[in-house]
């Protein structure tokens, strides 16, 4: 176990909770209990608002042979005769519906805590500085931009989850983001945004931010579609498909996110046998993709998921060839391969527990730099954002990704791309991946989605439609 | 109500002295939720149950807000929410007014202990039935633990009533529903002012289906509600193997359930102060002809179903009748308190949060379009080739770029002023102010539709509309992959 649950007396309630549900034949019986505070500080427009949350609340699920219940609640964790199921005095619903069994728990590894989970919120002036700070680094990078809308939110929690088998955890947690829309000069200018995470807001740097902002802005107030059936539509002079494009971690995990279904649940596993080919495997040798949710570093490292199971480091995919799909202990009935890893979310205690990527990414290169990759790009594109969500026609098994970035030329950048369309299969971009390079970063989208910068080729760009 | 034991005064007298500028708004938002939902029955844990209170408390000075929140309502936590957004800290601590909740409202002890920590008195089911405590709930907050069993047979026999309402269509399709009843109490007390408790009570239902998914919301569960469910899983079912429309530009006919989410996207977003105050000054959209003069569209909460209509905003301030469009021309766009002070010229009361632990925001609870005059007949004649469009999916706005898009899981092609065979997928999409100029009749039949869930700035907000059908003329629509 991490560590001993704080408070015996949140201890001692959820002991009698569990008690009262097994006694009255709810043998599964499961009392999760959490507490919360976060900062949150906003810029809009001219006015600032600062906020100070603190939450507190339990969530609670049992089932008998025959049924189930869950029950959530905000403020101290119901406990007594009053609680009793169905009881004129009850706290809790009946149950209801289908039974559910609970997870054995599991010996987890040992796990040190990161040193900033104990950092102070960042204080609101401090904050405030901060989102200043970027408006401000961002007019100098283009002058006339503006930031429309900044938000920053630092917060930390401690739950504990004990259940009827003997399962008692307890968890901290330290996460901070940082919601970002800009537009570039002129009426009306271009727009751009950014959603991070981090582990603590400190690490948001202004300056470099405002870069990437102003980055996006720039392309975008002056990119011009690609031309189709040119180089610039993703073809070689020579007619060949494909073409190189370099995508950015933030295109990279985009796409990643759109491909989920062939790497979460047991249903991956159909769907990815399409993608095979006749050596088994699913991407070129250069594609590593692991879920880790001790990832150390990582924006949501804990030793175990919202189970209590533990989480471990799980390769889905290794050098090209489907390992396993992301499973959680319920789904693991040897009709997919793989053992379990601790991936049952909890997005937040009103929620159940669900499994999903924590921290889930494309293995990076040590040893390649991006300036490497980007020289080594003759003549295609280095996509630098993507500017909506990806669409997917699943019959078709294709994808398409609003993008924006540049065309290259001999490893350099020629002109600025935008209303741009990346196109393609989930085979053809797995077995397409040339390089990845080291600078693997995460953004928050279904979990921590992360990847370095990679090198493709059987990919199309369309000018949008 | 709840809120029976909330010492409103002393509350408010409390807030008063950290008003200590002229201009200074204070105000306590108190709010309880109960959410209790029936999953479809091959899913586990069976009913689920949510309930939760606290409050929050917001100084506005200036362009700037401070605001502290808090799970559960007891006296200390609110004199140290007091203290973090004052400015100015009292030679002795503020007064603790007495700001417990009653406790039997809830039907349970959630509430209790989240009340008063350890001090609260768990209430309990049929508690406020059995003492008739006055003022205390509603009829449907007091039901108790029979109430309770009532509620979860209530949701019970809706899906039953869904099926047979398919059958009567003539179809027999499985489908699988998650039944969600949402109810919100709320009280503000601001320094000068104490508003009349609020109070909604709705549901939601989201209906699965091979060939689709479906969402709705329901002031109640009733006959024409479950016709409405099933109507959807229909659609759905008939148009399983419609091919998506190729991209054209023409008559696009859309039916009331359609146009509530067109509003809401279109008109009342594009109307929020905070969405006009990106291109510019807020007021500068007033007199503007946004529209085709045959649109009147107003938000107004106090004539949303009885179940969730509201004479007070999320921030206290009374509700009116918002003329959005008048003929087409912008007359009163969505404020709230922080954007009226910035704009004079915009009228607040419409201020709404999703949670006590997120600051308001101008928002629409309420639309209607009135009715025009034209008949069913009118509306699909000389439409040869258009499409007819019962029920949006979804909607967005880019508040930057003005683009509008709204997707539709099917639709049916107009043909001889006819409605004839189904089309799978599509989406309209345009520049608002183009689109909104497209309009040319308006039916003459309105109808009640929960427009659905918004999320915009991450606040899950219920909202609502009344309206007839709705002619465009030269709109772009295109296959949805």
């Amino acid at each position: 176990m991490p560590s001993a649950p704080p408070g015996a007396a949140g201890d001692a309630a959820a002991a009698e909770v569990l008690r009262d549900l097994v006694r009255r034949g709810l043998a599964e019986a499961e009392v999760l209990t959490k507490r919360g505070r976060s900062r949150r500080l906003a810029l809009e427009l001219g006015s600032e608002t600062s906020t100070f949350s603190q939450e507190r609340a339990w969530a609670v699920r049992a089932s008998s042979r025959r049924a189930s219940f869950f029950a959530a609640g905000a403020g101290d964790l119901p406990a007594g005769e009053s609680a009793a199921p169905g009881s004129p005095g009850g706290a809790w619903p009946d149950a209801t519906g289908r039974p559910f069994r609970l997870p054995d728990p599991e010996a987890i590894p040992p796990w040190t805590p990161p040193s900033d989970i104990e950092a102070p919120l960042i204080g609101e002036s401090e904050g405030l500085r901060l989102l200043a700070s970027l408006g401000s680094e961002l007019a100098a990078e283009l002058p006339g931009a503006r930031l429309l809308h900044a938000a920053l939110e630092d917060g930390s929690s401690e739950s504990e989850l004990a259940s009827s088998r003997g399962l008692r955890v307890a968890c901290r947690r330290r996460l901070a983001t940082l919601r970002v829309e800009a537009t570039g000069p002129g009426h009306p200018g271009a727009g751009a945004a950014l959603y991070l995470a981090a582990r603590e807001a400190r690490r948001f740097h202004p300056k470099a931010l405002a870069r990437r902002l102003a980055d996006r802005l720039s392309v975008a107030a002056v990119g011009a579609p690609p031309r189709q059936g040119s180089a610039a539509s993703g073809k070689r002079a020579s007619g060949a498909p494909g073409g190189e494009i370099l995508l950015a971690p933030d295109v990279a995990s985009a796409l990643l996110a759109a491909l989920l279904p062939l790497l979460v649940g047991p249903a991956a596993v159909a769907r990815v046998s399409a993608l095979r080919d006749r050596r088994g495997r699913i991407g070129s040798e250069r594609l590593t993709i692991v879920d880790n949710g001790r990832l150390p570093g990582g924006a949501l490292e804990c030793p175990v998921d919202g189970e209590g199971m533990p989480c471990r480091e799980t390769v889905l995919v290794e050098e090209g060839v489907f390992r396993q799909p992301l499973l959680a202990w319920w789904q693991v009935d040897g009709a997919a391969p793989g053992a379990a890893s601790g991936c049952c979310r909890r997005a937040s205690w009103r929620d159940l527990p669900a499994p999903g990527p924590t921290h889930l990414y494309v293995r990076p290169d040590p040893k390649l730099s991006v300036a490497a990759l980007l020289a080594d790009v003759r003549h295609g594109h280095y996509l630098i954002d993507a500017t909506g969500p990806a669409r997917l026609d699943a019959e078709e098994d294709r994808f398409e990704l609003p993008v924006c970035g540049f065309a290259v030329e001999a490893g350099r950048a020629t002109a600025p791309i935008a209303g741009a369309r990346l196109c393609g299969t989930a085979a053809a971009l797995f077995k397409g991946i040339a390089a990845a390079a080291r600078d693997l970063s995460f953004l928050p989208l279904d979990g921590m989605l992360g990847s370095p910068t990679l090198l493709v080729t059987g990919l199309e760009l369309r000018a949008a439609t | 109500m709840p809120w029976s034991e909330l010492d409103t005064a002393a509350v408010a007298r409390t807030l008063a002295q950290i008003a200590e500028q002229p201009d200074d708004v204070v105000d306590a938002y108190f709010e309880r939720r109960e959410e209790v939902e029936l999953p479809p029955e091959d899913d586990a844990p069976g009913l689920r149950v949510w309930r939760e209170e606290g409050f929050a408390v917001r100084l506005l000075r200036g362009q700037r807000t401070w605001m502290a929140s808090r799970d559960g309502i007891a006296e200390q936590p609110f004199a140290e929410a007091l203290r973090q957004v004052a400015r100015a800290l009292p030679p002795v601590g503020y007064p603790e007014p007495r700001v417990r909740a009653t406790t039997s409202s809830f039907g349970g002890p959630f509430g209790a202990a989240g009340a008063s920590g350890a001090a609260g008195a768990p209430g309990t089911f049929g508690a406020a039935r059995a003492a008739g405590t006055p003022g205390d709930s509603g009829p449907a907050d007091a039901r108790g633990a029979a109430g309770f069993l009532d509620l979860a047979h209530e949701l019970r026999d809706f899906p039953l009533a869904v099926a047979r309402a398919i059958r009567a269509h003539h179809v027999g399709i499985p489908v699988r529903l998650t039944l969600r009843r949402h109810r919100r109490w709320l009280q503000v007390v601001g320094s000068r002012l104490v508003p009349e408790p609020q109070s909604e009570s709705f549901y939601s239902c989201v209906l699965e289906s091979q060939w689709g998914r479906h969402g709705a919301l329901l002031p109640r569960l009733d006959g024409a509600a479950a016709e409405q469910v099933a109507a959807a899983a229909v659609g759905l079912f008939r148009a399983r193997n419609a091919a998506a429309p190729a991209a054209f530009r023409g008559v696009a006919v859309l039916a009331p359930a359609a146009v509530a989410v067109l509003l809401h996207e279109a008109v009342a977003h594009a109307l929020e102060a905070d969405t006009l105050a990106r291109g510019g000054r807020p007021e500068a959209a007033i007199g503007l002809a946004l529209a085709a003069p045959c649109l009147d569209v107003l938000d107004d909460p106090a004539a949303a179903p009885t179940e969730v209509g509201r004479t007070s905003d999320d921030e206290g301030l009374p509700v009116s009748r918002r003329w959005l469009l008048r003929r087409g021309v912008v007359e009163q766009p969505l404020a709230d308190t922080a954007w009226s002070r910035l704009s004079p010229a915009l009228v607040p009361g419409a201020g709404r949060r999703g949670s006590r632990h997120l600051p308001p925001g101008p928002r629409s609870t309420h639309l209607e379009l009135l009715p025009g005059d034209a008949a069913e007949s009118d509306l699909l004649a000389q439409a040869n080739g258009g499409l007819h469009l019962p029920a949006a999916s979804r909607g967005g706005l880019d508040a930057l770029s003005g683009e509008f898009t709204l997707r539709f899981p099917h639709g049916r092609r107009i043909r001889r002023g006819t409605l004839a065979e189904p089309v799978g997928a599509c989406i309209l999409r345009g520049q608002v102010a183009d689109l909104l100029t497209r309009a040319t009749a308006v039916g003459r039949e309105t109808l009640a539709a929960g427009a659905g869930w918004c999320a915009k700035g991450g606040q899950k907000l219920p909202v609502w509309a009344t309206a007839p059908a709705l002619r465009l003329e030269g709109v772009a629509v295109e296959a949805d992959a």
